[in-house]
């Protein structure tokens, strides 16, 4: 049983502290999404808090714009969210296939090596978005290059990668070189080694950086912002133009299938890869 | 074979002329059944762009929105032409992408404000739509025919103001000084610095102080009065909307009355209104469509789109939904949208209607930008 | 030692990441050159003029109070992003655990534009609070809590907290059991424990976490458009407004290049705190 950091019993200040802060990050995190479900379930066309009446048709709407858009005269949402959704697939699988190898050499090789190589993969998350997607741009157009769906992953990898590393090598911190060496003294070769001990250690770690992965690139907006193009375009770039032009209860059930979207794809992922609950 | 260039090209000009006539032919028949196509829409069998598509760059606010519903929405039904639309951006952001993509624009045709069509033909980057295959532009009011030195096409006129609360104004705001009134404090919004329409709240401030608008040492002095009165800058036009249901704001401006075509006609819920009956006079700009050089699409279905958005009945229809002007003498509008004191037609326009000199403009836009931040921010 | 990494071994497993970051360093030497161009809009010969020309109380201003409500947005997030990750390692129910975790994501996963529209609900001048404080008697005049720098900090500690929480939340399930345990079975109090034995166990865990808070803090700029109401300056707006609408592309990479050396400084000095303390450690 854990010791020390909540304990579970008592009335201590300690333990009171620790809840009261707990609390208020909770609420910070999550009031703004409370009130706009709350609201996404309003009866009525305006949006005075708290909704007068509660109804679903809203969310019939939402419903009715995925089903029955005809495909012309506008992006698609359909699309975009395909779109989004395969983007976001690709890359969570490549960012987390390089970092789990560089993870490994990091922390089995130099210390110096190690920290410019994680100053260096932390770098996008420091540069400004802004000026990083003008730049992609300008590249990209000055190259030339016609790669469709790539336009969007190229970027979407570079900034997952300080997420994807960080969680795998904080994985890696926890597995001692000794559980390597059993498994090569028992015969296995180290690549072996890796594949059958280290790698499965790691699993939650990886697991982290798969559902980061996932989400940062499922809601990237800045950088897809300069890089998307008219055949090209992912769904927070379609809810942009639909929130800037009118920010009614049906955009708000939108965000709410959003938000379901993305919690699917955690518990997909989670199950998927962690089998037997390992992330959370 | 070996006939000298100069013939070839001879040929190949006429050629072009006569594909040009047959398509303007059918353009003509199809406009004339216009009003038959719009009783009974079966009717329209002649589809003469079909399977031809379109790239359309627009605003991502309610007025581009507009745009798809009443535009590229009958103009598919019409010619049987795809209209494919990106609603992304302001104008500086579509002039950022733009000039970005340089000689490999994706988009066809896009609308936009005044200035940014002057950057980008500055830049050599927009191709001159050709007058003859724009049938409707003879109903065009001839000073809003064209712009930005022939590579704009006059859309629709922009026209700013200010928009206050009902509940605090029982009569409209007749002068921009009551921004200035210490009642507002905290409840007062200003359009941000990288909109035309802050452009036009400096002008408004120098005309207030007695100048014709371009005293902006002057202007900027006063507006400096307001740097803590301001509630918000109205970035977002449906955060906007929002503050003034709750009752969280007074008054703001310049700003267009543009994007609240549905609030306008609500102000029980709404408690907005707008007003351009104001001493100092009222801001109005021409919006245009713009080409790319080398745009992706062909010259046809851009022609007929352009002519399109200048047909008098289009012109009616989205005057009414985005409140602005339509160009269009001949436009039709309903009974409500002709007595609407929010569209101001180019007739209407008098002597209080303030129309920048480009140039001008071009000038001093860098530097008031920059004062106007640093002056409110 | 058996297992060692041979340098070719190494080389081989770091390839497919750096080759994976190559377009992103590609893109950062971009901005570089631009911001040293001649030329505002395109790249065009050698100048340092771009630099020059931020050299102005305006931008300096701006770069201070990106600094200070980055620095306090950081701190105010570490100290809610502790407990919460405690509160997270010691949930015993799984369900519990993941809706925690669904919770403290959700900022990341929810739209700005929505979720700013949330807090106007909220804290707006006419909303919830001053509603409620109103009708209570407590206040006469709304209280300001949007449209300020009050606004942006909120902004700021609600959107980096799922960057601050998760880094603690491995390091804490890296913390040796003994060392608690030892501590507590000497009688030590939690406050005790908890200033002696476990901070200094997690310095670099914090560390690290504080770091990449402070640097997404500093590159900010939907936050203070949307919750600051365009009046609080920082930087990444004033970047915004240099690529659209003043096309001064080169000013931007220059203002970029500036902001990015600053949160550099701040993230070497980190790591080199973290290597001064855990040698500490080891004694």
């Amino acid at each position: 049983m854990r010791v020390g950091l909540l304990p579970t019993e008592g009335k201590s200040t300690y333990r009171f502290t620790v809840l009261f802060l707990a609390t208020i990050g909770i609420l910070i995190s999550s009031l703004p999404v409370v009130v706009v479900t709350i609201m996404s379930f309003s009866a009525s066309d305006n949006t005075g808090f708290p909704p007068p009446e509660l109804s679903l048709r809203w969310y019939w709407e939402v419903i009715a714009m995925f089903t029955q858009e005809d495909a012309s005269s506008a992006q698609s949402v359909v699309d975009s969210t395909v779109t989004s959704l395969l983007v976001a697939f690709i890359v969570m699988a490549i960012s987390t296939l390089v970092c789990i190898p560089l993870a490994y050499a990091l922390a089995r090789g130099d210390r110096r090596i190690r920290e410019g190589m994680e100053l260096l993969f932390t770098l996008p998350l420091v540069f400004p978005l802004v000026i990083l997607g003008i730049a992609f741009l300008l590249i990209a157009e000055s190259l030339r290059l016609e790669i469709g769906i790539w336009r969007i992953v190229i970027p979407h990898v570079a900034l997952v990668l300080p997420f994807v590393l960080r969680n795998c090598i904080g994985a890696m911190n926890g597995i001692s070189v000794e559980t390597e060496e059993a498994a090569v003294s028992l015969g296995a070769s180290p690549l072996r080694a890796i594949w059958d001990v280290v790698i499965p250690l790691m699993r939650a770690g990886i697991l982290a950086g798969l559902i980061f992965a996932l989400i940062i690139s499922f809601n990237e907006f800045t950088i897809t912002f300069f890089m998307y193009t008219i055949d090209v375009s992912t769904l927070p770039i379609w809810m942009y133009s639909r929130t800037v032009s009118s920010l009614d209860p049906s955009t708000l059930a939108l965000s709410v299938f959003i938000i379901v979207a993305d919690v699917v794809l955690i518990v997909l992922v989670d199950k998927l890869i962690a089998g037997r609950a390992n992330l959370f | 074979m070996n006939e000298p260039p100069e013939k070839v090209a001879d040929d190949i000009m006429e050629k072009r002329k006569m594909n040009k006539n047959i398509s303007r032919r059918h353009l003509l028949a199809t406009s004339a059944g216009l009003a038959t196509a719009l009783a009974m829409p079966s009717l329209v069998r002649a589809q003469p762009l079909a399977g031809k598509e379109l790239r359309l760059l627009t605003w991502s606010d309610n007025t581009g929105l507009a745009i798809l519903d009443h535009i590229a929405k009958p103009f598919e039904e019409r010619t049987g032409a795809r209209v494919i639309a990106d609603r992304t951006g302001s104008t500086s952001e579509m002039v950022a992408k733009l000039r970005a993509a340089g000689d490999r624009p994706q988009y066809d045709v896009i609308t936009l404000a005044g200035v940014g069509a002057v950057e980008l033909a500055g830049d050599g980057l927009l191709g001159k739509p050709d007058l003859n295959m724009l049938p409707n532009l003879a109903d065009v009011d001839p000073r809003f025919r064209t712009g930005a030195d022939g590579h704009g096409i006059g859309y629709l006129l922009w026209t700013g103001g200010l928009i206050y609360n009902t509940k605090t104004f029982q009569e409209p705001p007749t002068s921009y000084a009551q921004m200035w009134e210490e009642t507002h404090k905290n409840r007062l919004f200003l359009p941000p610095s990288t909109w035309t329409d802050a452009l036009d709240t400096i002008f408004a401030t120098g005309k207030l102080l007695g100048g014709d608008g371009t005293n902006s040492a002057e202007a900027f002095a006063k507006l400096a009065e307001l740097r803590d009165n301001i509630l918000t800058f109205g970035e977002n036009p449906a955060q906007l909307s929002e503050l003034f249901r709750s009752d969280a704001l007074d008054i703001g401006g310049v700003y267009a009355p543009a994007f609240y075509a549905a609030e306008l006609n609500d102000p029980a819920n709404s408690n907005m209104g707008a007003t351009y009956d104001v001493d100092e006079g009222f801001f109005a700009d021409l919006m245009y469509t713009i080409t790319p050089k080398s745009k992706p699409g062909d010259d046809e279905v851009v022609h007929a789109f352009i002519d399109f958005t200048l047909d008098a009945e289009v012109q009616g229809i989205m005057a009414e939904a985005v409140l602005n002007g339509p160009v269009n003498q001949k436009a039709v509008m309903s009974e409500a949208a002709k007595a609407s004191p929010f569209i101001i037609k180019p007739e209407q326009m008098g002597d209080k209607a303030i129309v920048h000199d480009k140039s001008f403009i071009a000038e001093v836009r860098e530097d008031w930008i920059n004062q106007y931040n640093q002056t409110l921010s | 030692m058996s297992i060692s990494l041979s340098r070719p071994r190494a080389l081989a497993f770091s390839l497919p990441a750096i080759i994976a970051i190559l377009p992103f360093l590609g893109a950062c030497f971009y901005i570089f050159r631009f911001s040293i161009s001649a030329d505002k809009g395109v790249i065009d010969g050698y100048s340092i003029q771009a630099y020059v020309d931020l050299m102005t109380p305006f931008f300096g201003r701006s770069v201070w109070l990106t600094l200070k409500l980055s620095f306090v947005a950081t701190i105010i997030a570490m100290i809610l992003a502790v407990p919460l990750a405690f509160l997270l390692t010691s949930l015993k129910s799984p369900l519990a655990r993941r809706c925690l975790t669904v919770t403290i994501l959700l900022p990341l996963i929810l739209n700005l534009l929505v979720q700013a529209y949330g807090w106007i609900l909220l804290l707006g001048p006419s909303g919830v609070l001053n509603s409620t404080l109103k009708g209570l008697g407590i206040i006469e005049r709304p209280i300001f809590l949007l449209f300020n720098e009050t606004g942006v900090l909120l902004g700021l500690i609600q959107t980096s907290l799922p960057l601050a929480v998760f880094p603690i939340v491995s390091s804490v399930r890296g913390l040796s059991q003994e060392h608690l345990e030892a501590a507590s079975s000497l009688g030590a109090s939690h406050w005790r424990t908890f200033v002696d034995v476990t901070v200094p166990l997690l310095r670099p865990g914090l560390v690290g976490a504080a770091s990449i808070v402070f640097a997404f803090n500093a590159s900010a700029f939907a936050i203070p458009l949307l919750l600051g109401g365009r009046r609080v300056q920082m930087m990444g707006v004033a970047i915004r407004d240099m690529i659209s609408p003043l096309f001064n592309w080169s000013g931007a990479a220059a203002a970029g290049m500036i902001l990015i050396t600053l949160t550099l400084i701040v993230l070497v000095f980190a790591s080199w705190l973290v290597r001064v303390t855990s040698e500490e450690v080891r004694g």
